[in-house]
């Protein structure tokens, strides 16, 4: 067992895991933060996807043991309190999700993304978000919510 | 957009036909959602499967004593008497949970391990040691069909139990048809003697995979009482509920199938064996109390191992005259099958309903089968057969129209069924939106317009294609709607909530009923404990089906509360009416009471009404519809309802590299009335934009002697955000022609959206580089290889096995 220290979601934890824990598997099964999917378990499909120190990163792929001293948020640290984040608000608004289980990384990455880049053209959106599958929408959805999320005020005063 | 036809609605709902929010969508986007996988138990075991490296093996022995000693095993099965009695499945009896006697693919289950985590199961499962005798497998289809194939799957499938409501029929002479059906409208040795121009091809699709994002999963456990409960991701309750019984022979009572909420996908794959083999190691287990077993198959043993869309063969004969009037048609085709049937016993046979009600053609004959191969089960997949046999029938079509003179639009517009025409099963056809899709998908492409290339290298062209899904019966769906002492409502229904949006369909529908607020509404998830019957989240079936039950369902519950309300209104029953969680009387709405006034408030806690118990509503929809004649296919009525849909697209292909690029696509779905319209174009995006291009141009299972060669996403490509056409280049068109007996004139739409995009992809793609694709996918390999033998042998057909003659004779 090795010593870990985090946030998460804005609280600090501490934890003793095994080396080999993955990312995801920390999160999902040590902390039930349960929004963190497991669809692949090799990087390639993007249900996984958190953020950390504010850049998307597909948590089945790296080791928990390397977050020590990082910032980690999941989908449950979206929201604030009742109030949702404008992404989550356009994907309920666009209808950008349908079975649900690419949802939580698909909004992490676009999270990311608009924090990045907060006025993006569709083809910097299709870029952002080609790691991330899903087979129920076919996208169309979810880069229009992407789209039609509004910049921070102050990015406009910029 | 929508076009009217001539049914007219009543304009003034208040809660269906409008885009309402998803009622699950909080807990979807803020990560509250729990799946099947999510789930944990206290002291839950985790089950992994010995899977069969042989494609066609007899097992001799199994010897599990190494895996047996390792610490943290609880439990080994295998597939003997005690394990696996019973065979079970759709429609043919053909599997047991664990091979018994012979394997029959490679990744068929021979035995389970449970243990107390699941590295420790897999290193079981590795040391379980099992000698098998090789024996020659079979995976061509035609070699599978034939009269003398090199290996029969199932020697003893005559005496295996069969469906009796829709029975499977085989063929005496080939041993590994394990369905056959025909249908013979008006067809003799003449059929195609008005015909001047006569073309017959042959068509395939390659195997492809549902890739539902939610990897399969099963949890059991069972009670001191003997009652065993199963969680899992079945689209179907009934049919695992079923299946769990029947395979170990338990009383139906003693069984519970609880499906969670949330469900990561279906799209017709969700038959896999994580249900029954969670539910298995919880049997086997010796003692008390046995511990609950989670069962949750790998990614790439849910690619590799679990049920797929077959490959398909499709031989066809098309004639018509030199008006472009369509004479006759002669198919062939074979649902190149699995192991076992599975739900593909019944595709077999439907995927001859698209053609059938597609087109007006009074000559028709179709011989359609299913057969055995040494591959994994291939079932249901959105289309359900369809989209497979009308690649075939819409490329056909477009030869002639093209060979004929005319535009391909025009001669769909002149041939396609419009309401009350016959179909091949000589059921007069009802609910029609064929025409309609036609024209708004033409506008929608800008038919009739050129696109300019790029560059030299770069050739466009555009293409349409019509399409059509029935939808099942025999059918029958029930549910209970329960008015609670808070005036609010809940729905107990087995639907599943796959992603399409029932639960929010449901609830906008009872909320028109009573006039409440959608979000007062409930909908329980599927528990064959408390939530009645229903066939199964299949077949676009549920707005039709379980709507009907609903209203059905809600004209009782307002019945009793009418009943209770009118003695304390004084007031005649048939003059009340309800809204805002009141009753009323109609046109005096100060004459009114609230529904929790109908209820007693009680000491300690609680309401109770004087008598009744409960005011729940209860109803079944049921439609046996007429199961078509065995030798003719004749049927007045073989469907409920037909959902059509027409596509176009316009592509640009590379002729250096052989990419094909989808510059835009576009599709009109008649689904009667949209309930949703958000939630319908969430259907058609998720149709035509993953499913219809990756099936296109992207998707193929690659198989060597069994073994799946592109088991993981870097390998089994589905489209991503950039093989998808941008938002302007995709637009959707949904044609609202009603359905008389639908529930406010609504039919369906998921499974009809995927039928027409490759053959759409694929005559656009002649239109640009003029090579007709027989065979789906048409990939970068598959373009260059086909120019390169344009150029050098003139051969302008590609793939299939073309240009192998379908038809030596036509005739009986």
């Amino acid at each position: 067992m090795e010593k870990l220290s985090l946030t998460v979601n804005g609280e600090y934890i501490e934890a003793e895991i095994t080396p080999q824990t993955t990312l995801q598997k920390f999160l999902h099964d040590n902390l039930g933060l349960t929004g963190t999917k497991e669809g692949c378990g090799e990087g390639l499909c993007g249900c996984c996807t958190v953020r950390v120190d504010g850049k998307a990163v597909k948590s089945c792929i790296i080791l928990a043991l390397q977050m020590d001293g990082k910032n980690v948020q999941t989908i449950e640290g979206l929201a604030e309190g009742e109030r949702l984040d404008p992404v989550q608000e356009a994907f309920l608004d666009h209808g950008g999700f349908q079975c649900g289980f690419c949802t939580p990384g698909m909004i992490n990455a676009s999270r990311a993304f608009l924090d990045e880049n907060p006025k993006p053209t569709e083809k910097e959106v299709r870029h952002a978000l080609s790691g991330n599958l899903c087979r129920c929408t076919g996208y169309n959805k979810i880069v229009k919510a992407v789209l039609s999320v509004d910049p921070p005020k102050e990015t406009v005063a910029k | 957009m929508k076009v009217k036809n001539e049914h007219e609605y009543n304009d003034e709902y208040q809660y269906i036909g409008k885009s309402e929010h998803n009622v699950n969508g909080v807990e979807k986007v803020t990560g509250a959602a729990k799946y099947c996988s999510d789930m944990e138990l206290p002291r839950m075991l985790y089950g992994k499967v010995k899977r069969s490296p042989y494609p066609h093996a007899k097992i001799i022995s199994i010897d599990t004593s190494q895996a047996q000693a390792l610490p943290g095993v609880k439990v080994i099965i295998i597939g003997d008497e005690d394990i696996c009695p019973h065979r079970f499945g759709a429609g043919v009896a053909d599997e047991y949970v664990l091979a018994r006697d012979k394997v029959r693919y490679v990744g068929d289950a021979v035995a389970a391990v449970a243990a107390e985590t699941p590295e420790i199961a897999q290193e079981a499962v590795d040391l379980i040691e099992v000698e098998y005798e090789e024996l020659t497998p079979v995976f061509d289809g035609d070699e599978a069909f034939s009269k003398n194939p090199p290996a029969i799957l199932h020697e003893d499938l005559k005496n295996y139990k069969t469906l009796r409501s829709v029975p499977p029929r085989y063929e005496e002479n080939r041993p590994n048809v394990f369905n056959y059906f025909r249908i013979r409208r008006d067809f003799d040795e003449d059929a195609f003697k008005d015909a001047d121009i006569v073309l017959e091809n042959r068509y395939e699709v390659a195997m492809i995979h549902h890739v539902q994002m939610e990897p399969h999963c099963g949890i059991a456990e069972i009670d001191g009482t003997g009652k065993l409960t199963v969680h899992g991701t079945s689209s179907k309750p009934y049919g695992m509920h079923r299946d769990i019984s029947e395979c170990r022979g338990m009383p139906s009572s003693s069984v519970r199938v609880i499906i969670p909420t949330h469900v990561g996908g279906s799209f017709g794959g969700r038959e896999p064996k994580a249900e029954q083999i969670a539910a298995s190691l919880v049997l086997a287990q010796k003692g008390y109390p046995k511990r609950p077993v989670k069962m949750w198959f790998t990614r790439e043993e849910q690619l590799s191992t679990c049920t797929t869309r077959a490959r398909y063969i499709v031989e066809i004969k098309t004639g018509a005259k030199k008006d472009g009037t369509l004479v006759a048609n002669e198919m062939r085709t074979i649902l190149v099958g699995g192991a076992y049937a599975g739900t593909g016993y019944l595709t077999a046979r439907n995927g001859s309903f698209g053609p059938a009600a597609n087109y007006k053609i009074p000559h028709f004959k179709l011989d359609a089968y299913g057969v055995y191969t040494n591959q994994r089960m291939a079932g249901a997949f959105r289309g359900f057969g369809n989209a497979e046999t009308l690649w075939g029938m819409e490329g056909n079509v477009d030869m002639i129209a093209e060979k004929l003179g005319i535009d391909p639009l025009e001669f769909r517009r002149k041939n396609c069924v419009d309401e009350g025409d016959l179909n091949a099963f000589q059921e007069k056809m009802h609910s029609v939106g064929a025409k309609e899709c036609l024209e708004a998908a033409a506008r929608d492409i800008e038919w009739g317009k050129k696109s300019e290339p790029r560059a030299p290298h770069l050739k466009v062209g555009k293409g349409i294609a019509l399409g059509n899904k029935y939808s099942i019966v025999p059918t029958a769906s029930a549910c209970f709607v329960k008015v609670h002492p808070d005036g609010r409502m809940e729905l107990r229904t087995s639907t599943v909530e796959l992603g399409q949006g029932s639960n929010t369909i449901f609830s906008q529908m009872i909320a028109e009923e009573f006039q409440i607020p959608v979000s007062n509404v409930k909908v329980w998830n599927p528990d064959t404990d408390t939530t009645p019957f229903d066939l199964g989240t299949a077949s676009s079936r549920s707005t039709f089906n379980m709507g009907n039950a609903i209203r059905k369902a809600c004209k009782d519950a307002k019945r009793q509360l009418f009943e209770l309300a009118a003695r304390e209104l004084e007031a005649n029953q048939a003059d009340l009416e309800t809204a805002d969680a009141k009753v009323f009387v109609k046109g005096s709405p100060d004459r009114s009471i609230e529904i929790k006034d109908l209820f007693i408030p009680m000491v300690i806690g609680g309401y109770t009404l004087k008598e009744g118990g409960e005011i729940i509503g209860k109803a079944t929809y049921y439609l046996p519809g007429e199961i078509p004649d065995p030798d003719t296919g004749k049927s007045e009525r073989p469907a409920s309802f037909y959902m059509f849909v027409a596509q176009a697209a316009e592509v640009e292909v590379d002729t250096q590299t052989g990419q094909i690029k989808v510059l835009k696509i576009v599709t009109a779905n008649d689904c009667g009335k949209a309930m949703n319209p958000m939630m319908v174009e969430g259907q058609q995006d998720g149709g035509v934009l993953s499913m219809g291009i990756g099936s296109a141009l992207l998707e193929e299972v690659l198989v060597d002697n069994g073994v799946m060669l592109n088991p993981q996403f870097a390998d089994y490509k589905i489209p991503t955000t950039l093989d998808c056409p941008d938002c302007d280049n995709y637009k959707t068109a949904i044609i609202e022609t009603a359905h008389r007996e639908g529930p406010w004139g609504a039919k369906g739409v998921g499974e009809g959206t995927m039928v027409s995009s490759a053959p759409a992809i694929a005559n656009a793609i002649y239109d640009a580089i003029g090579i007709r694709f027989h065979e789906i996918p048409m990939t970068p390999e598959r373009v260059l290889t086909a120019l390169e033998e344009r150029e050098k042998s003139g051969q302008i057909h590609f793939g299939g096995k073309y240009p192998e003659p379908a038809f030596k004779a036509s005739g009986n």
